[in-house]
């Protein structure tokens, strides 16, 4: 007994001496984040997303890019070496609708239009659900305003570098969106309190009018621009409104448009009022009943971010079908599978997989919904979602087939940096308590 | 999930559109397969069988809804007249039990006059039957089914401490009578915390602590105990009457509430004990050891910190669901690898979905189990053998074995993996359409 007590006294101060260690090493890397190390992962099968696997394929990082990836792939003496031992690298995955990391500031349920709130002020950029997420090996997050507003505010994107600061965590450069919301859940929570709008009507005569409103204050700068510049010092200057700003951004296109919307007629509808007012609708959110229209969103470049099987929580699920990626992608929709969940977020691989169970996905299709697809919906597909040079070296290390109920990632890096590593438990999580 | 999604909503009217879907629905509901009158062979198959191994080649002979022979391909008769489908290239396995579900019990969830989920408006609730709720015309089985799900546990949902009896049901039948094998299999005791009564500050009332759900439960097994005693006193009053030739006493006033905890008194009948973290597990566990109820364990999701007590309990766990989120302040992988640290210490697990919409998905909790370390033949077990063996049917259910009742399953895969696709399912011995309503949809849209 005493010996055994003795030995588990080394063993806890084993790993006390363990955690230290991680913990230098990844002060190390904190201190100086932009200082990736490069390396080279060998050995691997490299699904790449858009050009097919590659067996006994590397992958050679520098500079937090991917400089090369093959079957021969050189690399400078003296670069690390990760040995992947054969199983599978992919894209990290990008999960194109979260509302993780925002402490339930999701919805300003206070108006209908609410496009002037910044999540980026709401970003919680400590919560475990970063964490969560890139142990299951997402990189890359969109994360939104909640539904409860047709118009609602703009979306910030993250990389789950978990551990770093906030600003080290927010996607440089990524394209500004924001969130739209039709259908059930604006009319049930303004017509619960006896306000506009409480039906399909008042949701889109609300959407219309706020777009007006927004022309209206276009007008009147363009107009006071226009009179500046023919010299008319008594031009008095429109007074500047958030709100009627945010919306001009949509109107001008600087806005990527992300609606949650799940009835047939109802995607019709947001596709005749952008049309009306000349902006583009970037994706569908949820677009459970897609299968029923896909030629129509197809038609205008349209994507959709959807379950793989959800069904049935309200009414406009009821007509859920699981095969609804697979008819929507046939017909030319590009396609994404999100996780709006703090729970899906952590096994998008599974979801995806799913689509190769339903309507028979292939291997890269199913893998472009969590990766390329997805990339394309936020913005940022030139900088992410597949495995080609000049991609950031957003990467995961499966243990097994990632699109399988069996895998899980061994080691997940973002811009060439291992920000999870299955073999570290605790790595990159400071005052966590994981692993002690 | 979407931010409101989960809210009950607070317009329940029935719109018509949902009365239209549920009545069209309904076409594609029950679609009862009558019974089996052709002997059924399914040959060259890989047969799970779950208790004696993997046969590659085997055979498997359905007759009169009961498996009569399962073997390798050359040692097993096949009789005269029956109808043999080759099965070469797939897998043959028991059908799935979810060993709690609210299949029958919800339609649409935020349509809240579709659901008959729970009684809130008291938490001693014994006498509540989910089987005097069962739809069996519910959309959702024949969608739960297409993944090989043929029986499950139907339990009222967790927010009171004793909600009503949980029944036990086969997939398919032509009514709730047929689909309903065992009424009141077992009473879920809740102790999570979620059954406080603690709305809001000003909406409080009793029970809205720990202290109070324990002292609220003490005293209904108490007074079941009185009862108890009345009924017997009563007895033999009754007897001695008789005896002497006396008019008979008076008899107890029944008491349904006090009536329904009985069996549970005394053990004859199961309590599905549900508790999180360790804390409530060990006091409802005390609690239950007073009145000598004979326990499952439910959920355990936060107690990884006491492992080795559960497994001195000697008693099954229904474990998870394991997508259950950790605490802040726990792992990431916590609650992934419950089933298989559970395992390890001969604890007998079964998975669930605590789910209706989500019952297809059973399997692949199993399988994401055996990715945290659960053995791949344990995590089959787990949602086949093992609950049967819980829920005291496994004579019939939960194997391959000649005898058993004929609910067995033929997939292309690896019946625990997203990819599967399951193209066969049998119930007693019916090969059931793989129909439902997803699946009318599909086919009228890809038109």
């Amino acid at each position: 007994m005493k010996v055994d007590r003795v030995a588990i006294r080394f063993l806890r101060w084993l790993v006390f001496v363990c955690v230290l260690l991680c913990g230098a090493l990844l002060a190390q890397q904190q201190a100086s984040p932009t200082q990736t190390q490069d390396v080279l992962i060998k050995n691997a099968v490299v699904m790449t997303v858009t050009h097919g696997n590659i067996k006994n394929g590397s992958i050679y990082v520098k500079d937090g890019k991917i400089a090369a990836v093959g079957e021969n792939v050189s690399a400078p003496a003296g670069v690390a070496v990760v040995d992947a031992g054969g199983k599978f690298v992919t894209p990290g995955i990008i999960d194109s609708h979260s509302h993780i990391a925002l402490d339930d500031d999701v919805n300003e349920a206070t108006s209908p239009i609410t496009p002037h709130m910044m999540m980026m002020d709401a970003f919680d950029y400590q919560d475990k659900a970063i964490y969560r997420g890139l142990a299951g090996g997402v990189t890359t997050s969109l994360l939104l305003h909640g539904s409860a507003n047709m118009i609602g505010g703009q979306a910030v994107v993250i990389k789950h570098k978990y551990g770093l600061g906030r600003d080290a965590m927010l996607f440089p450069g990524a394209p500004r969106s924001i969130k739209f919301a039709s259908g059930e859940n604006p009319k049930r929570v303004y017509g619960s309190r006896d306000q506009l709008p409480s039906t399909r009507m008042g949701n889109f005569a609300v959407q219309r009018e706020a777009l007006v409103q927004a022309q209206d204050y276009m007008k009147e700068w363009d107009n006071y621009e226009a009179k500046v510049k023919k010299g008319d010092k008594d031009a008095t200057q429109p007074k500047h409104d958030l709100k009627l700003e945010a919306l001009a951004d949509v109107l001008r296109g600087k806005l990527m448009v992300q609606i949650h919307c799940y009835r047939a007629d109802e995607f019709l509808n947001e596709i005749a009022m952008a049309k009306e007012f000349g902006y583009k609708i970037r994706a569908f959110h949820h677009a459970l009943e897609a299968y029923k229209v896909p030629e129509k969103i197809a038609a205008e470049n349209i994507a959709i971010a959807t379950f793989a099987d959800w069904w049935g929580y309200k009414e406009e699920a009821w007509d859920a079908i699981p095969w609804n990626a697979v008819i929507s992608m046939r017909k030319g929709v590009i396609v994404a599978i999100k996780s709006d969940s703090d729970d899906f977020a952590r096994r998008l691989n599974q979801e995806a997989g799913k689509t190769m169970r339903y309507g028979g996905a292939t291997e890269d299709e199913a893998l472009k919904m969590i990766t390329l697809n997805a990339a394309w919906i936020v913005g940022v597909d030139d900088r992410v979602g597949s495995i080609d040079v000049g991609k950031d070296a957003d990467l995961v290390i499966w243990d097994g087939y990632p699109l399988s109920s069996f895998a899980v990632p061994n080691k997940v890096f973002i811009d060439g940096g291992v920000y999870f590593d299955r073999a570290l438990p605790g790595f990159g999580m400071p005052q966590y308590r994981e692993g002690q | 999930m979407n931010q409101f999604s989960v809210l009950s909503a607070r317009f329940s009217v029935f719109g018509s559109r949902v009365a239209a879907g549920l009545v069209f629905a309904a076409l594609f509901a029950c679609n009862p397969a009558s019974a089996q009158t052709k002997a059924v062979v399914l040959k060259g198959g890989k047969v799970l069988t779950i208790t004696h191994g993997v046969i590659e080649n085997g055979v498997v002979v359905m007759e009169n809804g009961k498996i009569s022979a399962v073997g390798a391909g050359a040692s097993v008769k096949i009789p005269a007249g029956a109808q043999v489908i080759d099965v070469t290239g797939m897998t043959v396995y028991p059908g799935l039990i979810d060993s709690e579900t609210n299949l029958g019990l919800t339609e649409i969830s935020a349509e809240n006059m579709t659901n008959d989920l729970v009684e809130p408006s008291d938490e001693i609730m014994p006498h509540m039957h989910t089987a005097d709720a069962f739809h069996a015309e519910t959309a959702l089985i024949p969608v739960a089914r297409i993944n090989g799900v043929t029986n499950a546990i139907v339990a009222p949902t967790s927010t009171d401490t004793l909600p009503g009896q949980d029944s036990f049901i086969q997939l398919d039948g032509k009514s709730a009578d047929e689909m309903l094998l065992v009424r009141d299999i077992a009473l879920p005791l809740n102790f999570t915390g979620e059954q406080r009564r603690r709305e809001s500050w000003e909406k409080r009332k009793y029970p809205s602590t720990r202290m109070g759900m324990a002292a609220q439960l003490r005293q209904a097994f108490i007074d079941a105990r009185d009862y108890e005693g009345k009924l017997a006193e009563y007895d033999k009053k009754k007897d001695a009457a008789a005896k002497d030739n006396k008019p008979e006493p008076l008899a107890p006033k029944r008491d349904l509430r006090l009536e329904a905890l009985l069996p549970y008194l005394h053990g004859k009948k199961q309590i599905v004990l549900a508790a999180e973290g360790p804390s409530d597990l060990e006091t409802a566990v005390r609690l239950a050891n007073e009145f000598n109820l004979k326990i499952v364990l439910n959920h355990v999701s936060h107690s990884q910190a006491v492992l080795d007590y559960i497994a001195g309990l000697k008693v099954p766990v229904i474990v998870g669901p394991i997508y259950q989120e950790p605490k802040p302040e726990e792992r990431f992988d916590t609650v992934y690898s419950l089933p298989a640290e559970l395992h390890k210490r001969g604890v007998k697990i079964a998975f669930a979905t605590y789910d209706a919409h989500g019952v297809r998905n059973l399997p692949y909790q199993a399988g994401f189990a055996t990715a945290f370390g659960l053995p791949y033949e344990d995590a089959l077990k787990a949602i086949t053998l093992n609950p049967a063996e819980i829920w005291g049917v496994a004579d019939k259910l939960g194997s391959l074995d000649a005898g058993k009742t004929a609910n067995v399953v033929v997939a292309n895969g690896d019946p625990l993996d997203v990819k599967t696709d399951v193209k066969r399912v049998f119930i007693e011995g019916r090969e059931i359409p793989l129909t439902n309503r997803q699946t009318v949809l599909r086919d009228m849209y890809s038109k």
